[in-house]
């Protein structure tokens, strides 16, 4: 119906990804770019929960930087990339600050969201038990928030993956963006669109594996998932 | 020994603050049960979380055992309405919470928490989460958890409010035999005079608009008590006087004056004949 190089056949790109497979050029670009992003992520979300942490113990800080922070959530993070190219050039670390820069703000905010919807009395609760300062944090605070944080966390997730594929595509050195990049030069759409496949089940995998599991694990000890 | 001296607070809503407690003077001996009771919006459950340190006086002081109170502390635990439970933590857990924080090693704490759940006859739920349990075991629980810690006052806010008539009928039971064992400071707010004439040593009647102390009642009944001793009826009766007035009084200022209920009148129905069948 279509020509080949316009709108690729199933066949032709289960054909593509079986030699991407064989090959192992393919899980080799899935294995990097998967490195890439779990690094960047592990990166904000530690810096998500410091920032997170900082917000909600300092209001002063809160007061200032919290609607410039909401501001960066809805900047899309592969603005960042000019500035990670002339900060860190050409390479891998600027990939990873974009990935990073593209989930940090908003694990910050699910934080700050998360702990400002606890009821008070569980803070009240710790408070007359004789908790406080840092033990609270611990014991109350963050167990308490968790359950929106990890609803948080995952919207992150799907942040920096976008991020990761962005700035591979832009600044191609390895990766799926990079061969994805590669078949658009080759003419050869099959590549593309098994890319695409590949992306997509790899997000789904780490959402059912990981994310949904956490997330259900946690629904059952609260007992939320009761009708 | 709790001792409050001119008491007063304010809330402030809208640019305009409202008196909720107005010179407030109480003292509650060591080994004291006191009940609050007033009407809604007395500013009961406020004097209770003064007393815990949740809030503060906007003037007056309060001491416990002559040190001046100014924040929350283990010394004086707080039950809630609610039990308030931590859902990501087990039951046990949640008993164990006070002695974690207080750094108790874990073993010790744990025995302790399992004594004080046998207390409230939950040790079969140890290894449950709070959503496991119905809102009167929760609410045990609870108790437990603010015993566990071993505060020489326990102050207590409407806890048993939201239960069943049941339920309610058994904590009352239980929490009289645990404060006789225990010999702790009570300090309980609530809404129903029968519930603070079962329990108390002293029924303190507030008044409300702005919230101070009316009159209070010395309760010398021996124990354990039940609600359908006389002694007690009367003085349940004596006390749901005093109190109806400020009821009536809340209630006129919410209907706009319209509040009028009549006293002691047959309902006149027509198919009713007095006499009818004698």
């Amino acid at each position: 119906m279509w020509p080949e190089y316009l709108f690729p056949s199933p066949s032709g790109v289960f054909r593509s990804l079986g030699e991407g497979i064989k090959d192992g050029s393919l899980l080799l670009a899935a294995a990097v770019s998967m490195q890439r992003v779990i690094t960047g992520f592990l990166i904000s979300l530690a810096g998500g929960i410091l920032l997170g942490v900082a917000l909600v113990r300092i209001r002063f800080l809160e007061e200032c930087f919290g609607p410039l922070l909401l501001g960066l959530q809805t900047l899309p993070s592969i603005c960042w990339l000019p500035l990670a190219v002339l900060w860190f050039g050409m390479g891998e670390k600027a990939i990873l600050f974009v990935v990073a820069a593209g989930s940090l703000f908003s694990i910050a905010i699910s934080f700050v969201s998360g702990v400002k919807n606890i009821s008070p009395l569980y803070r009240w609760v710790a408070k007359t038990m004789g908790a406080s300062g840092w033990q609270m944090f611990t014991t109350v605070i963050f167990p308490a928030a968790l359950p929106s944080f990890v609803a948080g966390m995952k919207q992150g997730w799907s942040f920096a993956w976008r991020a990761l594929l962005a700035g591979e595509l832009l600044s191609p050195q390895s990766g799926l963006g990079y061969v994805l990049v590669m078949g658009r030069d080759l003419h050869d759409m099959n590549l593309v669109v098994a890319v695409m496949v590949v992306i997509i089940l790899l997000g789904l995998a780490v959402e059912k594996l990981f994310f949904a599991r956490v997330e259900a694990s946690l629904r059952s000890r609260w007992g939320l998932d009761r009708a | 020994m709790l001792v409050l001296e001119g008491v007063y607070k304010y809330f402030s809503s809208s640019g305009t603050d409202r008196l909720v407690l107005e010179n407030i003077n109480l003292r509650v001996k060591s080994g004291e049960f006191v009940c609050l009771v007033g009407p809604s919006g007395c500013g009961k459950s406020t004097l209770l979380s003064i007393i815990a340190g949740l809030e503060k006086a906007d003037r007056g002081r309060v001491y416990k055992d002559g040190k001046e109170i100014t924040a929350a502390g283990p010394d004086r635990v707080v039950m809630f309405q609610e039990a308030a439970l931590f859902p990501w933590l087990k039951v046990i857990e949640n008993v164990e919470y006070g002695l974690k924080i207080a750094g108790i090693p874990k073993e010790v704490r744990r025995e302790k928490a399992l004594r004080y759940l046998k207390m409230v006859h939950l040790s079969r739920f140890a290894d449950s989460y709070p959503h496991q349990l119905s809102g009167g075991m929760r609410q045990r629980v609870a108790l437990a958890r603010a015993l566990a810690v071993d505060s020489d006052v326990l102050l207590m806010d409407e806890p048993f409010a939201a239960l069943d008539a049941q339920t309610r009928y058994l904590l009352h039971r239980q929490l009289q035999e645990i404060w006789q064992v225990t010999g702790k400071t009570i300090v309980f707010v609530t809404h129903s005079v029968e519930e603070a004439v079962l329990l108390a040593d002293r029924v303190v009647v507030m008044a409300a608009n702005p919230g101070r102390i009316k009159k209070q009642f010395a309760i010398q009944l021996s124990r354990p008590r039940h609600l359908k001793n006389v002694d007690l009826a009367f003085l349940a009766g004596e006390i749901l006087r005093e109190l109806e007035e400020e009821v009536a009084k809340v209630a006129r200022a919410e209907y706009d004056g319209e509040w009028s209920p009549e006293e002691d009148v047959f309902l006149p129905a027509p198919n009713s004949n007095m006499g009818d069948g004698i």
